[in-house]
């Protein structure tokens, strides 16, 4: 490793030439330009995808907050008749889920989408068809599950769906159902655009942007995306378990039958916890990213800020039970909780504190967008000190389901996430737009929206002290809550009033002023030496950098960019081409092209969200014909926009770099992202272990006796078939790398029925002891362990006889076979699942001697 | 180490360089840190509540308290070995405020060290809260 | 901010009434938690104020280089060294109060079971369990155990003013201490979200003296007076209430909803949400889902006239 890339070295960048340059600039255009017409929908840049999501994220927002202020006016008066209990109990539920699930995790998406490819100086981030299957999918999952309250069958359970509330249909109709179905597909996109983020993070860094020279948004960008990978699978296992529940009747959650509701409330808040920081963390990346540009230096503390990152995200994973200290669990665990509830605010007063130093040594430029992270510390800090007081457990068994919670929740996600991402707003809307917001109507909003919001919430502390319960539509006046609840009702109103004055000034049309200056609050973050007026291709040429504020610290960087003196200046190919870079030092790799404007991604999306609104009204076939249409879109998608053979392998990328055109195996990005994707899939399935392990030790009984176990052969054969379908897996790979494209082929295809006989031996093995799932939930929990080995097999050998036809048509050759090498990686994890399964119904229970 | 996913194709590498996933092992360390005290935390938590839900109420709590204590210790001198890497990583003088900004190979992996240092400090203390209700509860 | 604290004052001093207040000094383990709450509070103003007064105090400050050192002490003694010590500190404590109002026993025993949406009560004595609902009467000073089931979904059993809730979750058994020092009718909550009538399910908490409580309990303990031939009862029978609702002393052993041996003597009807008055009897009998939506009692809005007037007479008098 001795290759620093020596800035004297490379070669001096050609002479300026403007006919080059127009040239260069054409070309640019044309490969990058979206479609015309109505056909931009096709479009799958950052650029457009971005502010879809931004547009969209905000219109759940506002339906949400809309909900809140219908809650606010039942609540104004006891004993109001306004709503129905039956209404009223949709309301806040879909207030809550909305906000949550629609708005402040997709947000985080959709600035992150929006910004981090222009932070990164780079043209796209790795996967764009993937950021817009993701904002398709979320849509329509949104519009779905929020439509569903004009029918009057929106979710009614609460945003967290206890069970048996949830599960039990006579308790709960076709709004669960939505739920669980509805939010089950945004997950999924939640997940991809984590993949992408994180690929985007380690992969697309301009040449030499170190990790010590990683801007902080990066560092906070991965750190939440790892977190999305890591807490939103144990929510999908448990949606998997709660639906098969409802729909098939599967005993997981009735205590009647060895079920038990308490295992749906660790897998919902194992992810729920989480995604309280997921929300936090990435507004705190916003203001991380604003206050050096206002104070005119870098962050005090650098390495300390991505320590309280870190710190946070680990630590966060370890509260989830403060959500369940009144579920009557040993004291002891919810001690170890409540230990960690409170060692979290250790890294969080340091994130603070890096703030207040930086401004300590620095004179702030004052600004609307500082107006509002000033708003966002003082309600933060406070949310954070009741914080510390809930997650003391005595205190929380007054506090827990009372309006002081509501109060604190709101403190800690208004001030730690919504102030902050509105003063985003304000600071990136000159970079979106090129125009200015108005400064006097920022202001106005601002204190109209914090003191709206602290006359809504700080007397909703007191209402908790005085005993009113969280998610009641109605009161009594002797209760003594009326006068508190009507103050926050008019807090709302005064808070919605500021957010209205904010979309007025958002949504102003302002195409008639001029652009705003380039560069205009002087940042020193990549994403501003963006051309004004706006160009479509991101950036002009992609340079080196090799400081933390390249604007600043980087002489004439903006110049330089501009005249085309640095990497990929050109799109002579005709080609979308970004740099690929190595994880730690940014060394460029290759050249990767990625895909332009498509309708695959669309019709994907469509087919896929149209399976899932299907499989809630129990419409199996329809749901099974749009699920092949979606298998299709994808598959059509894959085989013509990804792992293209390149017509030359290598390019000259300008500063005499010549580059790669093509990378396999752990170099690629998309090696990378099924490594994520998998590692995502793996914690999943830790979810269902975890539920078994949950069942062995909350319920007695809950292992049968010998003659209820699966056959211990049977299932030792099916892992013995398993493997072998595996070992043809990576010889192929060896005997493709060899030449031998036929014999691949044929392994590719012949791994299939081993595979089969494989899987057909474990459902034989569960089948022949009569282990019935409806009846127990010990027999469930066999049944879906197969079941997901099962699912994982289908997946796998689609992707078996994909990757054979590929090398079929020529598409993976022996030399270019990255769908091969992917393909691997997937089957490895696979193996890995297969082993933990069999370890868990064969060797565990012998362990515990009950085995044969 | 070469695997079957370093392999590209025609075998041609950029200038100079190797593929570079994660060697020298730079990145895992950060992870690593905080990662013993979510096992420390995930150990003392499954060890207490298999404790009380297969013993009988009220058993004594005696012997998982110095379960978790020991584990406690062990993790600390986890951290503390890794500590020690990321010292020699990070070189030289302490300086709690360093701002590392060199654009090199040297300045990166000083940088990481750093970082672990600080997560190893924070690490600990999150251990240390872990042990507390060990203390504080005799019985479940 | 601090416009909202001036406007909320009074509220604040207002609100140090009312039944379900934590900080009514009704139970030894609300007030334990009431002390913490009153530290906690003032700490906590204390503390935003210093990290606000810093944050200005950053703000305002000229530019001056020097302050470097001073920085960096900020984050060090302010972000990591002070909120360790001090959430440290807290967390012992709070492990402490914990351990403390936490016990295994009580001087009396009641199970509470959690229907949708009122309690079924059973008070374990000497002489067997006594079966009421929706009202639980205590006896001041002394330690009550509840143990806490549920037959449905879960809830969660709460008297704000006695202490802590505890959620009933079905297939397990919760427990909780609460030990009343206050005499008085203490309101009592549902506060798990547990869907439809979640918010009208109360109950009554009242704390008495001792001797009165042995007096209370030993009458509930009794079946209640029914007179041969009693035309309300015959209305009652008739309609086919005893299905559902026990009168223990006649054949009315219906195990679905509340028992109704010494109903008029409770203080509030529908699970602690109605005035027990002959009209209100009147209308939960006749328009059932109208004061009480979606719970599994039909209404009987045939039923008027001399029979209702017969049946509301009977109920009213089982006391």
């Amino acid at each position: 490793m001795t290759d620093e890339i020596d800035l004297s070295r490379l070669p001096p960048p050609e002479p300026y030439d403007e006919a080059r340059d127009k040239a260069q600039r054409k070309r640019l255009l044309d490969v990058w330009r979206a479609p015309p017409g109505w056909k931009i929908i096709s479009a799958v840049n950052n650029d457009y995808i971005g502010k879809w999501y931004l547009l969209t994220s905000f219109a759940f927002f506002t339906f949400a907050g809309i909900l809140a202020l219908l809650i606010r006016v039942q609540l104004a008066v006891p004993n109001n008749e306004l709503f129905s209990q039956s209404l009223y109990n949709q309301l806040f539920t879909l207030h809550g889920t909305a906000m949550m699930f629609l708005f402040a995790v997709p947000i985080f998406e959709a600035v992150a989408i929006l910004v981090l490819p222009e932070i990164l100086g780079a043209r796209d981030l790795p996967f764009p068809r993937l950021s817009a299957f993701g904002f398709w999918c979320f849509i329509i999952g949104g519009v779905f599950v929020c439509g569903s309250i004009f029918f009057g069958v929106a979710p009614d359970g609460g945003w967290f769906m206890y069970t048996p509330l949830s599960s039990n249909p006579d308790y709960s109709g076709l709004g669960a159902d939505i739920w669980l179905l509805g939010l089950s597909f945004i997950e999924v996109s939640s997940i991809a655009a984590a993949v992408e983020l994180i690929v985007g993070v380690l992969k697309s860094r301009p040449p030499g942007m170190r990790l010590n020279l990683m801007p902080l948004y990066c560092w906070y960008v991965l750190v939440v995306a790892g977190m999305i990978l890591f807490a939103f699978p144990p929510l999908i296992a448990g949606d998997l378990l709660l639906e098969m529940e409802r729909a098939f009747g599967w005993a997981f959650f009735d205590p009647d039958r060895g079920g038990d509701p308490l295992l749906w409330q660790h897998l919902f808040w194992i992810f729920g916890h989480p995604e309280v920081y997921i929300i936090f963390l990435p507004s705190i990346a916003l203001i991380a990213t604003m206050l050096p540009t206002f104070a005119g230096r870098p962050m005090v503390g650098h390495s300390w800020i991505v320590l309280s990152a870190v710190g946070v995200a680990f630590l966060s994973f370890g509260l989830w039970v403060h959500h369940m200290f009144t579920t009557g669990l040993p004291e002891i665990s919810l001690s170890f909780f409540s230990a960690a509830s409170e060692a979290v605010a250790v890294p969080t007063g340091i994130q603070i504190f890096c703030f207040i130093a930086t401004m300590l040594v620095s004179k702030v430029r004052p600004s609307v967008p500082m107006l509002f992270a000033g708003g966002a510390l003082a309600i933060f800090v406070f949310g954070g000190l009741t914080g510390v007081m809930v997650a003391l457990v005595p205190f929380d068994w007054q506090a827990h389901d009372s309006y002081f919670v509501v109060a604190h929740l709101h403190y800690t996600l208004i001030g730690g996430m919504l102030f902050p991402l509105f003063a985003g707003i304000h600071y990136w809307y000159p970079f979106t737009t090129q125009r200015k917001m108005n400064d006097r109507a920022g202001t106005w909003s601002f204190w109209l929206m914090f003191g709206g919001f602290n006359l809504a919430f700080l007397p909703m502390h007191w209402t908790g002290v005085m005993g009113m319960p969280r998610r009641v539509w109605t009161y009594d006046l002797t209760d003594g809550w009326a006068v508190l609840n009507m103050v926050s009702t008019l807090g709302a109103f005064v808070f919605a009033a500021g957010f209205a004055v904010l979309a007025v000034n958002v949504l102003w049309p302002r195409g008639k002023q001029p652009p705003v200056a380039r560069n205009i609050w002087n940042a020193g973050t990549m994403e501003w030496s963006a051309e004004v007026p706006d160009k479509p291709w991101g950036i002009r040429s992609i340079p080196y950098i090799h400081t933390r504020y390249p604007l600043w610290e980087q002489e004439d960087l903006m110049g330089q960019v501009d005249r085309g003196e640095w990497f990929l200046p050109d799109a002579q190919e005709g080609k979308r081409e970004l740099i690929v870079t190595d994880i730690l030092d940014a060394r460029p790799l290759f050249v990767q092209r990625v895909g332009g404007p498509t309708f695959l991604t669309l019709g994907a999306a469509f087919c896929l969200g149209a399976a899932f609104i299907l499989a809630t009204f129990h419409l199996w076939t329809i749901t099974l014909i749009f699920g092949a249409g979606f298998a299709g879109f994808t598959l059509w998608w894959l085989w013509t926009g990804t792992s293209r053979i390149p017509e030359t392998p290598e390019k000259y990328a300008g500063r005499g770099l010549t580059l790669p055109t093509y990378a396999q195996g752990n170099r690629s990005p998309g090696w990378w992202a099924v490594f994520i994707t998998m590692t995502g899939d793996m914690t999943a399935f830790m979810g269902l272990v975890f539920s078994y392990f949950f069942y062995w030790t909350a319920l007695p009984g809950f292992l049968p006796s010998a003659d209820r176990l699966p056959g211990f052969g049977w299932l030792l054969a099916g892992l013995a078939l398993l493997f072998g379908s595996w070992a043809m897996t990576v010889a192929a790979r060896g005997t493709l790398g060899r030449g031998q494209r036929g014999l691949a082929m044929a392994l590719l295809v012949g791994a299939l029925p081993i595979g089969a006989l494989g899987i057909g031996a474990w459902i034989w093995a569960a089948w022949t002891q009569g282990l019935d799932p409806t009846a127990q939930s010990f027999d469930a929990m066999v049944w879906m362990l197969i079941l997901w080995m099962g699912l994982h097999l289908l997946l796998n050998w689609v992707m078996h006889l994909y990757v054979a036809a590929r090398v079929k048509f020529g598409h993976c050759t022996p030399e270019y076979r990255a769908d091969l090498m992917n393909l691997t990686l997937f089957t490895h994890f696979l193996a890995l699942t297969a082993v933990t399964t069999f370890a868990l119904l064969a060797v565990f229970p012998l362990l515990m001697g009950v085995g044969p | 180490m070469r695997h079957g996913s370093d392999e590209q194709p025609r075998h041609v590498t950029p200038p100079g360089d190797a593929p570079r996933v994660v060697d020298q092992g730079s990145v895992w360390i950060l992870v690593a840190v905080p990662s013993i005290w979510a096992a420390h935390f995930l150990l003392s938590y499954w060890v207490a509540a298999i404790w009380c839900a297969k013993a009988a109420p009220m058993a004594s709590l005696v012997e998982p308290r110095w379960i978790i204590v020991g584990l406690g210790v062990i993790g600390a001198a986890a951290i503390a070995w890794l500590g020690r890497i990321a010292v020699r990583r990070y070189g030289g003088v302490f300086v709690i405020f360093e701002e590392i900004t060199e654009s090199s190979e040297r300045g990166r992996d000083r940088f990481i060290g750093h970082v672990t240092l600080l997560l190893c400090v924070l690490s600990v203390v999150a251990i240390i809260f872990t042990v507390i209700p060990g203390l504080v509860f005799a019985t479940c | 901010m601090r416009f909202s604290i001036y406007l909320t004052l009074p509220l604040f001093l207002a609100g140090c009434s009312g039944r379900h207040n934590w900080l009514a000094s009704a139970g030894a383990e609300a007030d334990r938690v009431e002390g913490l709450f009153w530290v906690l509070l003032i700490g906590a103003a204390v503390i935003w104020c210093l990290v606000i007064g810093a944050a200005v105090y950053a703000h305002r400050r000229q530019v001056d280089p020097s302050l470097e050192t001073q920085a960096r002490r900020f984050i060090i003694w302010g972000g990591a060294v002070f909120p360790s010590v001090l959430v440290g500190t807290l967390l012992v404590w709070g492990l402490v109060i914990l351990r403390d109002i936490t016990a295994d026993e009580g001087d009396l025993t009641v199970r509470v079971d959690g229907e949708r949406w009122w309690w079924r009560v059973i008070y374990e004595t000497s002489e067997g369990d006594v079966v009421t609902a929706n009202e639980i009467r205590l006896p001041v000073d002394r330690t009550a155990l509840f143990r806490l089931t549920a037959d449905d979904v879960i809830h969660s059993f709460w008297v704000p003013a006695l202490g802590g809730k505890m959620d009933m979750i079905p297939g397990r058994e919760t427990r909780l201490t609460l030990t009343p020092v206050k005499t008085g009718n203490w309101g009592g909550l549902c506060a798990e979200y547990c869907g439809g009538a979640h918010a009208l399910m109360r109950f009554d908490a009242i704390v008495m003296e001792q001797a009165d409580f042995e007096a209370w309990l030993a009458h509930e303990a009794e079946p209640a007076q029914v007179a041969a031939g009693d035309p309300g009862y015959t209305v009652f029978a008739e309609e086919g209430c005893g299905a559902c609702h026990t009168i223990r002393g006649t054949e009315a052993a219906g195990p679905v909803g509340p028992d109704l041996t010494h109903l008029a003597a409770r203080e509030k009807l529908g699970a602690g949400i109605y005035e027990m008055t002959p009209g209100n009897m009147a209308r939960w009998i006749t328009e059932t889902h109208e004061m009480k939506p979606d719970i599994d009692m039909p209404p009987y809005p045939d039923l008027s006239g001399a029979r209702l007037d017969r049946l509301v007479a009977f109920l009213m008098s089982l006391d």
